[in-house]
Order: structure tokens, then sequence, then C-alpha cells
């Protein structure tokens, strides 16, 4: 970067002559790019150029460019919806509440294990705190569904020893918020925890060395080492989780709405997902897409700026 | 919570008998943890392999019951999920090499120091992260390009990931040595040359690493799928189990239950088979990606803790 900026510095012809030989020399950099560029293009720019579609009555015989610009009906019938303040409650609940139950476990976690002393158990059990990483989303709901079944589901012949009846939890709209946040805890949790202890690992060990000799005890290196060295990693992590309150993991609340369950498992992105693509209302729901984004991206730079002014930690 | 450490040999006592307690309340902590997070995994598998009478019955809780492998006889005769199971391979298979291959020829270019729009490309792929267009202009888009209902749009889908470029940029940046290119570039060597004798031949690691994220995240999509195949002997396979595991029901009529049931048994028998034979999907779907973690399980790891050193 530096360099860069001292040949731009320097005379205008002199400046024309490096970039035709910069470009001579290194043109193939543009062509090994130029895939990736495409694909962000196509998957990701053109998408955004459909957003239009949200303030039009798209109609598919007349396309994307074609159809008739409407200004913001579709966002104002969706704000005065009588749904509106169900589906944007359930969203942020749903999601408030995974963010500040599921967000400690990891660090929690990552904390205790750098605790093991020896390095085999250690190891072990790394090894295996990923592994619910690489199940499905279908498979991780579909265990659901099987161990939580009235008839024949694990957890109630559990309750069964107890005495206690049967319950259908897939079916209980007040279950379907602690089961998203349990079953997302059980699957990522372990996976998170390798941020957190590359954090820990990368402390200097003078410092635990240190704390020994003046007769720290194992709870006061956690409070005066290792928290202080993980709380820039925190920061990132929170940052990015807050970016997401209002889009996360709607292909898992899909799988794991019931009937029963819908008075709060109707979160937007599956409204959108039922509402646009099963019925068929592009505009409308693309309208809402695009309500999301917009607060996402507010709240991410928000948080991003409340962390830098805080903690001097930040993305970008 | 902290023990007061003082000075002298009472501090001491004190100290070692908090760290003492300490390592125990952390065993505790971490074989609550580890049963928690094993138990469900164990649960599935002797399940699968129990007698569906037994399991029905809520005998199956720490051991099988009454071995038998009937789950496993009848999904083989699922014609539905047989084919979308090849169709995954393929999809993951073709998937991984195009993504392999477009993200390390960016992170290469990402990840030269005198690239000039440096700046500019990194704007262009990590603003990506923040905004999108959404389900629905995807979907619009998608089909005005005729990619809807095609593999093609399975494949290419989340090919390339912002953050796979920047842990592999981050890779090549660090992993190989400078003195390497500025070696072959006084040599008169393009970078084509350079890309595919020396940092290919290098990267086994950052190969190894993208292989595990993108086959993860591919083999366990069914979302996309849903969305964008209409033509049913597409689907990958997570999209057929979405059919048969995320329900309530057994639905009865379905092509999953015709092939549970043998020509001889009853309806009822078909459908106890089909409680068990759920088991043994769950077996057959996720073995062989916690298989191959395994065997990668050091690449894993390592991915993440690339991508949290700043390139």
């Amino acid at each position: 970067m530096k360099k860069a900026k001292t040949v731009s510095a320097v005379k205008n012809t002199q400046n024309r002559q490096s970039i035709k030989s910069y470009l001579k020399n290194n043109w193939q950099l543009y062509v090994m790019i130029l895939p990736a560029v495409i694909y962000f293009f196509i998957f990701n720019y053109l998408p955004m150029y459909g957003i239009q579609i949200a303030f039009k009555d798209y109609k598919a015989v007349m396309g994307i460019n074609g159809s008739p610009w409407v200004g913001f009906k579709h966002f104002t019938n969706f704000f005065n919806a009588y749904y509106f303040k169900r589906l944007l409650a359930n969203t942020l609940i749903l999601n408030v509440e995974n963010l500040l139950i599921s967000f400690p476990i990891p660090i929690i976690m990552a904390i205790m294990l750098n605790q093991i002393k020896s390095d085999k158990i250690k190891r072990g059990v790394q090894t295996s705190i990923y592994v619910p990483y690489f199940i499905s989303t279908v498979v991780l709901a579909g265990m659901l569904y099987i161990f939580l079944s009235p008839t024949s589901g694990i957890f109630n012949t559990m309750r069964g020893w107890f005495g206690l009846g049967a319950v259908d939890y897939m079916s209980s709209a007040s279950a379907f918020r602690p089961l998203y946040i349990i079953s997302g805890i059980w699957q990522g949790a372990g996976y998170s925890t390798i941020l957190f202890i590359a954090a820990l690992a990368g402390v200097d060990q003078s410092l635990y060395e240190a704390a020994e000799i003046d007769g720290a005890s194992i709870w006061q290196k956690i409070r005066y080492i290792d928290l202080p060295s993980l709380l820039p990693t925190i920061m990132m992590v929170f940052v990015l989780d807050c970016g997401k309150l209002l889009s996360s993991n709607t292909d898992k609340a899909l799988v794991m709405q019931t009937a029963g369950n819908i008075p709060t498992s109707d979160i937007i992105g599956v409204y959108v997902y039922n509402v646009g693509l099963g019925s068929g209302q592009f505009s409308y729901t693309a309208a809402i897409g695009l309500f999301i984004n917009i607060i996402n991206f507010i709240l991410i730079i928000t948080v991003n700026k409340i962390s830098q002014k805080t903690t001097e930690v930040g993305l970008f | 919570m902290a023990s007061n450490a003082a000075p002298g040999k009472t501090g001491k006592r004190k100290l070692s008998r908090s760290n003492r307690v300490f390592q125990i309340v952390n065993t505790v902590f971490w074989i609550m943890i580890m049963f928690i997070i094993l138990y469900p995994l164990y649960l599935v598998v002797i399940a699968s392999v129990s007698d569906p009478d037994a399991i029905i019955r809520g005998e199956v809780v720490w051991h099988p019951v009454g071995i038998s492998m009937r789950g496993y006889q009848a999904i083989f005769k699922y014609k539905e999920m047989l084919r979308s199971y090849g169709n995954s391979i393929l999809y993951t298979f073709s998937s991984v090499v195009i993504s392999i291959m477009i993200t390390l020829l960016g992170a290469y270019v990402l990840s030269r120091p005198k690239f000039k729009g440096k700046a500019l490309f990194n704007m262009f792929f990590v603003f990506t992260m923040f905004f999108g267009g959404g389900l629905i202009p995807t979907f619009l888009v998608m089909r005005d390009l005729r990619l809807y209902n095609t593999p093609w749009v399975i494949i290419l889908m989340g090919s390339v990931n912002v953050w796979n470029l920047m842990v592999a940029r981050t890779f090549i940046q660090t992993s190989i040595p400078h003195e390497l290119y500025e070696a072959s570039m006084i040599d008169g060597a393009t970078h084509f040359d350079y890309f595919g004798r020396v940092v290919l031949p290098l990267s086994k690691t950052i190969i190894a690493v993208l292989a595990v994220y993108y086959g993860v995240a591919k083999w366990n999509d069914y979302f996309t799928g849903l969305v964008y195949l209409r033509d049913r002997s597409l689907y990958p396979l997570q999209t057929v189990l979405r059919e048969i595991l995320a329900t309530l029901q057994v639905d009865m009529s379905g092509d999953y239950m015709i092939s549970m049931a043998d020509d001889m048994s009853s309806m009822i028998e078909a459908t106890k088979v089909a409680q068990v034979a759920k088991y043994c999907i769950i077996v057959v779907a996720t073995g062989p990606v916690v298989i191959l973690y395994g065997f990668m399980q050091k690449y894993f790891e390592k991915g993440v803790m690339i991508g949290s050193l700043k390139g």
C-alpha cells in the first residue's frame, strides 16, 4: 500500500508509463480474479439490481425492468398489515433471546477448555464438540421431531419414568423458541469456541507464570488474563451477530414450523418464503426482504460504531 | 468467587484448595457437555439397528434392543432417496472443484502486495457480506437467467464465499514465502507460471480447508433445492429428507411409505418400519460427513485459525 502511494506521487508522465509497464507485467492478475468477480456480479449484484421490484408491481410477462412503478405501496401495505407487529415481534424476540442466551456459552466453553490439564483429553474434547456442526439443518430438525415425538420419542419416554404425561412439543407455540435456541446451541456452540480458543492460544504464557508467582488463583487468572485477552474477539463476534438480528436461519425456522407453533414460529424470513414463493406475491415480499436488509445493514454499522467508540475494536 | 490470595502458608493452602475445587467443577462441566453432545448421536445410531417395536415401547435408551436391520433394508428400496443421494454426491463434488478454483485464483490476486485496485475489489466482495438482494429478487434473477430448475443453480449458488476467500488470501499471504515470489518474478515468471508451479503445490492445506467448508455447506443445504428446483428428480438429498424427517405425521400415501412396506406386511408394520428408517436415514445422510471430518479434522480447525489472523 505504501509503495503504491509513493508511486502515485510521482509525476504524471512517469506515472502513465509505469501503469503501462505494470499492466504489461500484471494483466494476468485481472484475468485470474475475473471468475470471482463474475460470480459475485451474477449471484449478488444482479439480485441487488432486482430489488427494484420492491417498488414495482412485478408481472412475469413484463419482467423486472418492464413492470410498472408503484412507489412505496408494498411497504405501507406491510406496515399496516395486521400481522406486521406479530412478525416483527416474533423475529426480534427469537433472535434477541437467541443471541443473549447462546452468545456467552462458547466463551465459557473456551475458557474451561483452556483449563484442561491433559493435552490428550483436551484434543479429544475439542474433536467431539465440533461434531454437531456437521449435522444438517434438516437432520437437526428431524432429530427434534423424532426425540420429542409424543408416541415414541425418547424425551417423553423419560418423562414417563417420572410419571409425567407426554407432551407434543413440536406442536406447541411456547416450546418453539426454547427448542430453536437449545438446538442451535447444541449444534453451534462447539464450533463457535474455535475462534476463542485461538485467541486464548495467543496469550503470552509469561503472563500466567507471573500471575502464578504472585499467587493468583485459577479464577483470578481467568478474570484478569483470559477475559481481557478475549475481549477483541468477543466484540468482533458480537458485532457480526448483531448484524443478523433480523435475518438469521430462515431455513431452520422453516423446517421447525408446524401448524401448532405458527403463533411463535412465523418470523419474517419464513413469511417471505411462504408468501413470496408459495403464493407468488413477489413484489410485496421483495419489499419485506429489503426492509429487513436495510435494518440489518444499519444495525451492523451502528453496533460497529459503538464497539469502536467503547472498546476500540471494530470490524471496519 | 475469587479467593483472596494472602501471602504466606495459609494463603497458599487456600489457593490450592480453590484450584482443586475448580478442577473438579471443570471435570464435571465437561462430562456433562460431552454427554449432551454425544448422547443424541449415540441414540440415533443404536436406534437405527434396533427392533421397531422396542423403539415404540421406549426401551431403546442406553443400548440397541433386538438387533434388526429392517430400517436399513427398507431405505435401500427407497428409490427417491437413492437418486437424491447420487445427485448430492455429484453436486457436492462439482461444486467443491469449482469453488476451490475460483476462490484460490481470487485469493492469490488479493494477496499480491502490489496489485492495483485491491481496495476496490475487496470492497466489491466484502460489501456482499452486509447487503444482498434477498430471497425473492435472487429467485427472479435466477429465473430470468434460465438457471431455475437446473443442476447449475445448485452447484453454483454459494460457490464463492467471501469469508473463505479471505481465509485463502491470508493463507497465501502468510504461508508462502515472499522470497519465492520475488525470485520467480526476477526469473521472468508470469503470474500464471508462479500460481501453477509454486502457489498450487504449496496450498494443499488451504485446499483441504476449503474442501471441508464448501463440501459440508453444499452437502447439508436443503433450502436452495427447495427454492430453485421444481423437478423432483433433480432434488439433492437434504431436500428429499426434509419431507420425511421434518414433519409430524408419517405420510401414508407417499413414495416413502410404499418403499417401507414389503408385499406381505400390513400398513401398521410399514408405519413401524418407517419410524426406524428415520434413524437409519440420519445415519446414512450424516455418517459420510462425520467420517470425512474425522480425516480432515486438523484442516477444519486450521481454517478458522487462519481466518482469525488479520490479513
